[in-house]
């Protein structure tokens, strides 16, 4: 860390999320503004001068000679996160990395690996992994006028509340690995602000070809899907199971293997409209 | 081999109750498991005082209806299997499931019992991971765990 500390660094920001405090100091004047948009939703500045993690951003500089390439190197405390001669990648790796740190450090919040939208007053909750397809799902639920909340994490505070977690969504184009970012403005659709109470939460992955036929889940085994999707369950047992218990209260669960998720949207957002009707009758 | 004694549940587990059934989690091997209606009443019933036909008749009129005794004795295996019972000193007789189930017959009266479990992730296996052609520092960023060192190191495949 010393070495790291020697260097000559040109800007540094303290922040704030879910009460996790990090720092990002770059070596280069002019590029905190590229890292503003990557910090966690809902990011304040802190003053304080201790932070839990400590990002050093070292931007290679001057001219590549023959046969050597220069690198941009970020470093996470004094681990090396990503190494590489395209800035951008860099960046994204520091985003990448920050989110996950915060989900799995703070305290204040649960979070869970999942895509969430908000829908007539609920949350509607996509447990599930990378490349499960929680991302096309959610999009497909702002097409047809849920509110975005994330595609990657569902928030959840002590009363078992979801609160909103709108990155810009990352969506893999032409089934590459590649992600490109949109936000929800640009595909149409509002961000939700307010914490909501879990309504349904769908437990699929996609499969091409499958058809969408979901069967209801009990709420035990539910809790235990979320579970399994839970950052900092190993860390925090206690609370994670307080919070899961809270979040379930009044939540429907159902799960299976969908196909094109147009489909499989329409079919849960007609499910969920016909529990509303039976709970106001 | 002796006959299954009175088991008593681990009491250092966290659990918490979702309708009728029971969220546990084993805080020394993290791993979550869901006991259903039937399991989580004879669990709540292992109290170490208890023989497997007294909790049967404990569940019977908790339940209402009779339980057989072939129902506790498959909950305490399954209960054994996940480790939520203090392990017994000296072996005890297991019941082979097909056997319970051909005992029980197919008209049992209460639910089965059925325990589900999952290893708890660490935050790194729920976190989404780096895909092919990713900047990696180390295999265990990226999804197929494969870290090339080229171009100061890239996820291969995954």
């Amino acid at each position: 860390m010393k070495k790291l500390d020697r260097l000559d660094w040109a800007e540094r920001l303290t922040l704030s999320a879910f009460g996790v405090r990090a720092g990002v100091r770059v070596n280069v004047s002019g590029l905190l503004p590229r890292v503003l948009p990557l910090l966690p939703p809902g990011w304040t500045k802190s003053h304080r001068v201790i932070v839990e993690r400590l990002y050093s951003l070292v931007v290679a500089q001057g001219c590549e000679r023959a046969g050597m390439r220069r690198l941009h190197v970020l470093y996470a405390d004094t681990m090396t996160v990503a190494r590489d001669a395209a800035l951008d990648q860099v960046l994204a790796a520091l985003e990448t990395d920050l989110h996950r740190y915060t989900a799995e450090a703070t305290s204040d919040m649960t979070f869970l690996h999942a895509g969430v939208v908000g829908w007539q007053g609920r949350a509607m909750v996509f447990p599930g992994r990378t490349l499960s397809g929680k991302t096309t799902l959610v999009r497909e639920m702002l097409r047809l006028g849920a509110t975005y909340y994330s595609d990657e994490f569902a928030v959840v505070d002590n009363f078992g509340l979801v609160h909103p977690f709108a990155r810009p969504l990352g969506i893999r184009e032409d089934s590459s690995y590649a992600q490109t970012k949109y936000t929800a403005e640009r595909l149409g659709a509002a961000s939700g602000v307010k914490p909501l109470p879990m309504g349904m939460a769908v437990i699929c992955k996609y499969e091409a070809g499958a058809q969408w036929q979901p069967a209801p889940l009990s709420q035990g085994q539910g809790a235990l899907e979320l579970l399994a999707n839970s950052f900092a369950v190993r860390s925090q047992p206690h609370q994670t199971l307080r919070r899961l218990h809270n979040l379930v209260r009044h939540s429907v669960f159902i799960k299976g293997t969908r196909g094109e998720a147009h489909e499989a949207a329409a079919s849960i957002l007609n499910l969920s409209c016909a529990r509303e009707r039976l709970e106001t009758t | 081999m002796k006959e299954r004694q009175s088991p008593r549940a681990r009491v250092d587990c966290l659990s918490r109750e979702f309708g009728n059934e029971v969220l546990v989690y084993d805080l020394q091997r993290d791993v979550g498991h869901c006991l259903n209606s039937t399991a989580a009443a004879a669990w709540k019933l292992c109290d170490g005082n208890r023989s497997p036909p007294q909790i049967a008749r404990t569940l019977s009129r908790q339940l209402s209806t009779r339980v057989d005794e072939v129902v506790v004795l498959l909950a305490l295996d399954q209960l054994a299997d996940a480790h939520l019972l203090v392990e017994p000193e000296v072996p005890v007789e297991r019941l082979s499931r097909r056997v319970a189930l051909r005992r029980i017959g197919i008209a049992a009266a209460v639910v089965l019992p059925l325990i589900t479990s999952i290893v708890a992730p660490t935050a790194a296996q729920t976190a989404s991971c780096l895909h092919n052609n990713q900047p990696c520092a180390n295999s265990a960023m990226c999804c197929s765990g494969i870290c090339l060192p080229i171009l100061g190191g890239r996820c291969f495949g995954g």
